[in-house]
This record gives structure tokens, sequence and C-alpha cells, in this order.
């Protein structure tokens, strides 16, 4: 008995991650928050930590419409201009 | 993706070493599956009259394709008959919509699940059950076609639990989740003249429902009594969001309702305006967040049903699907909350079988 994969293969893509910086000091950080409940709290508070240990200034924040689905193009374009690094994470 | 480029597997000729096989290969739902053997592809494909590598859906995270192949595989294994592809094609032509949102809805802790509503002659064509135990067990069109999506999900989106499916308890709607609207005895216009699509063709609906919620009502007689316990099902504080509803009107229930000449348009402002809760209520459980209130109550786009002070479920009438369906005995309708607390899904539509303004 011949039997179809019920699978499919995904594309090829190049993942690489970014070059690490040499160091956090004056640095800008950039908010991405996906809107859900205590979102923007959260990260607002460990923005403040990079402020407080880093000098780092805090890049206005991008926020997401709809927390489930990927940031448009649009927001991470205006994030990879603003920042020199980035923050994000979950509320709710 | 041609069929000649389809990857196959050679099993021994023994259907249930082959049932086997395809559970080791982590192909199922947890229920045996038929074996997706390539005679039987090869006649759901004729269904469809569309090239086999036709992409449906491709999932905006990890680029993964769902084509008419991959579905007639999926459809063999959850024991479709070819005649119920078309339903299936047109449920993830529906559900590839940006708006649905499938990998959001799929993968979130919600647990949700696709509820699929069919409307129009289709129904009595393949023999779907709009009628007693409508959501329960025993049709197979129903079953399979609700099954074939959750398999898609799995096999092709590999939305696995546990790894890319993070459902803290999922629901049941997840082995299958399809009905159809019952025409029968049916007072008001079908779902699918509703969606102003031609007479003679047929619909499905997707929507991202969280769950089952079932409304008992045999003392109700008139309809402010049988809507304001659907309208209070709507609004319990563990579901109310500026979501969409879904809900199923049991034919009894429709009798008390219609019978006094209500509109499904007048049963839709009904639910939405009693659909609420106070501020203060949503304060005391922690649910109240401003910038939802202000979206429900901004100047000059909020419903004119939107009471000040208050929380409505959905944003106006037209969040709330109503459809007839069930036996005819029993004070029982459903209400079918959102996934989506906000606007993360947004139900979606398609013609079964036929294209209608495509590209």
């Amino acid at each position: 008995m011949q039997l179809y994969d019920p699978t499919v293969t995904g594309p090829e893509r190049n993942h690489v991650r970014a070059t690490a910086l040499d160091s956090l000091e004056g640095m800008t950080i950039g908010i991405l928050e996906n809107g859900k409940l205590n979102a923007s709290e959260m990260l607002h508070e460990i923005a403040a930590l990079f402020e407080q240990r880093h000098s780092c200034t805090i890049a206005p924040v991008q926020s997401k419409n709809n927390a489930s689905a990927p940031a448009p193009g649009e927001t991470l374009e205006a994030l990879a201009r603003d920042a020199d690094f980035l923050i994000t994470g979950l509320g709710d | 993706m041609s069929l000649n480029a389809a990857r196959t597997h050679e099993v021994e000729d023994d259907l249930l070493a082959a049932m086997d096989y395809c559970y080791e290969q982590g192909w199922t739902d947890g229920l045996p599956v038929v074996p997706p053997d390539m005679k039987r592809v090869e006649e759901m494909l004729l269904f469809k009259g569309r090239p086999a590598e036709t992409v449906l859906a491709c999932h905006p995270a990890t680029g993964l394709e769902c084509t008419v192949h991959a579905a007639a595989v999926n459809a063999v294994m959850a024991g479709c008959k070819p005649e119920f592809f078309p339903v299936l094609i047109a449920a993830f032509e529906a559900m590839n919509e940006p708006n649905f949102n499938f990998h959001g809805s799929t993968a979130s802790t919600g647990g949700s699940a696709p509820l699929l509503v069919v409307s129009g002659p289709m129904i009595d064509d393949i023999g779907m059950n709009a009628d007693v135990n409508l959501f329960g067990p025993g049709n197979r069109a129903n079953a399979t076609i609700g099954r074939a999506v959750r398999l898609i999900l799995l096999n092709v989106f590999r939305m696995t639990p546990g790894l890319s499916d993070k459902s803290t308890q999922g629901n049941p709607g997840k082995y299958s989740f399809c009905i159809a609207e019952r025409a029968r005895d049916n007072p008001w216009p079908l779902l699918v003249e509703d969606q102003n699509y031609p007479e003679g063709v047929s619909s499905v609906t997707v929507f991202a429902g969280g769950g089952f919620c079932n409304v008992e009502n045999h003392g109700g007689n008139t309809p402010e009594q049988v809507l304001g316990s659907i309208a209070d099902a709507m609004a319990n504080y563990g579901s109310i969001t500026l979501g969409q509803s879904v809900v199923v009107l049991s034919p009894e229930h429709m009798r008390v309702v219609a019978g006094t000449g209500w509109s499904k348009r007048q049963v839709q402002e009904y639910l939405f305006s009693h659909a609420s809760r106070t501020v203060e209520g949503m304060r005391s459980v922690g649910k109240f967040r401003q910038r939802d209130y202000d979206q429900q109550h901004n100047e000059g786009g909020s419903s004119p049903l939107v009471e000040t002070g208050k929380i409505h479920r959905g944003l106006s009438p037209d969040d709330i699907l109503v459809v007839m369906g069930g036996g005819d005995a029993g004070g029982h309708s459903c209400f079918i909350p959102s996934w989506s607390r906000g606007r993360a899904s947004i139900m979606q539509s398609k013609s079964i079988g036929v294209c209608i303004d495509c590209d």
C-alpha cells in the first residue's frame, strides 16, 4: 500500500542572529509591546532599569494592534531605525 | 506540488498495520485515521477541479503552505467522502483571510477551535446534519469535515499541542467543530442569503470559537425571556469581551422569538443591548480596561446601543451571528464565545465550490 505523506516541507530560510552590541552604555532601547494587559507597564519597568544602570535612552514605544499576529513590517522598520536594541514580551 | 512530487510511504498491504503506521508517524489527532492511500486521495482531488498544487492557505509565521493536494490527503485521513471536499477547501480559503488570523487562534493559550457554519443547499446535497444533536456525533459530513480542519492544522501547519499549540485547556471542538444551519421551519432568511451570495450557492463561515455554552430556558415564553437568558450567558464574567459571538437558536426558542414577529436584526440588537456589564462590575473581577471601554464608546463611531458606564459584548449587533439549528424539542440554544478578546480574529465566509469575485 502506498500512502501520501500528509505533512509538507517548509521553505528554506536563513535565520541570522543580530551582531551583539559591544556595550549597552548610552544606547537607545526600543520597546515592542503586544497590547495585552500589563505588557506596557512591565516593559517600561524593565526599560527604566536600562536607563538607570546603563544611561540608555528609551525610544518611542511601538505597540501591536493584534497581540497574536506578527508585528507589521513598518513597525519593525521603525524600531530598527530608532533603537539600537529591543525588548519585547507578552502581557497578561 | 504536483502529485508526482508528493512524498509517499510504502507500507505493508494491511489496513490495521497502515493505521498503526499513521500513529507512529505522528499524523493523527489521537483517534485512528484512514490511511491516505493514493487512490483515495486522487478520488478526493477529482471533486475540486483545481490543480493539486494550488495554495489554499499560508502560515504567516512559518511560511508553511497548504495545497489542495495536502488538504485532500488529510481529508481522506479524517474520513471525508470526496463530495465533502469543497466545503473543506472553502473553509481554509476563509481561514486564510488575514483578519481571521488562524495562526494566532490556533497557537494561543485560549484553546480556540475553528467553528464551521455551513449554510445553503449544499447541506442536503452532502447529507450534513442541521437537526437533532447538532454539535454531537452521528453524522459523517459534520464530523469528518471538522476533523479534517484539525488534521490540516496538525499535519500541514504543525500546530502541535505543547509546541506550537499552547492551549491551556483546549476544548472538545478541537477534534471537530462543524455544523449546518437548519433551513427546515426556519422563519428567517438563511445566513447564506444574508451574505448576499447568489441563489443556489452555499457558504461556509469560519469563527475562532472559544468553547460551547449551553443556554437552557424551558420557562421563557416571550422573546425577552428567552433572549434575556442568552444575553446573560454572553455577558458572563468569564466570557465578556469585545469579541464576536455565535448564537445558535434551537427551533423551540426560535418559535418563541420569531413567532411573535421578531426579526433576526431585532434579536441581534436585543442581545447586544443586554449582553453587558457595568464598569464597576468589570472592575470587581479585574477585567476592566480603559482602552476597551474607549474603543467601544468612541465618539461618533460606536453603536447607538452602547450605554455609558457599561461594557457590551462585541462592538455592535453585527458582531453577533445568529442562526437556527438543532432538534425540534428542547429549550436548549447555545452561545459560542470568540477566542479573541477583541478584534484579533474576525469571522469570515466563502462560497463553496464556486468562485465569486475571485482574483
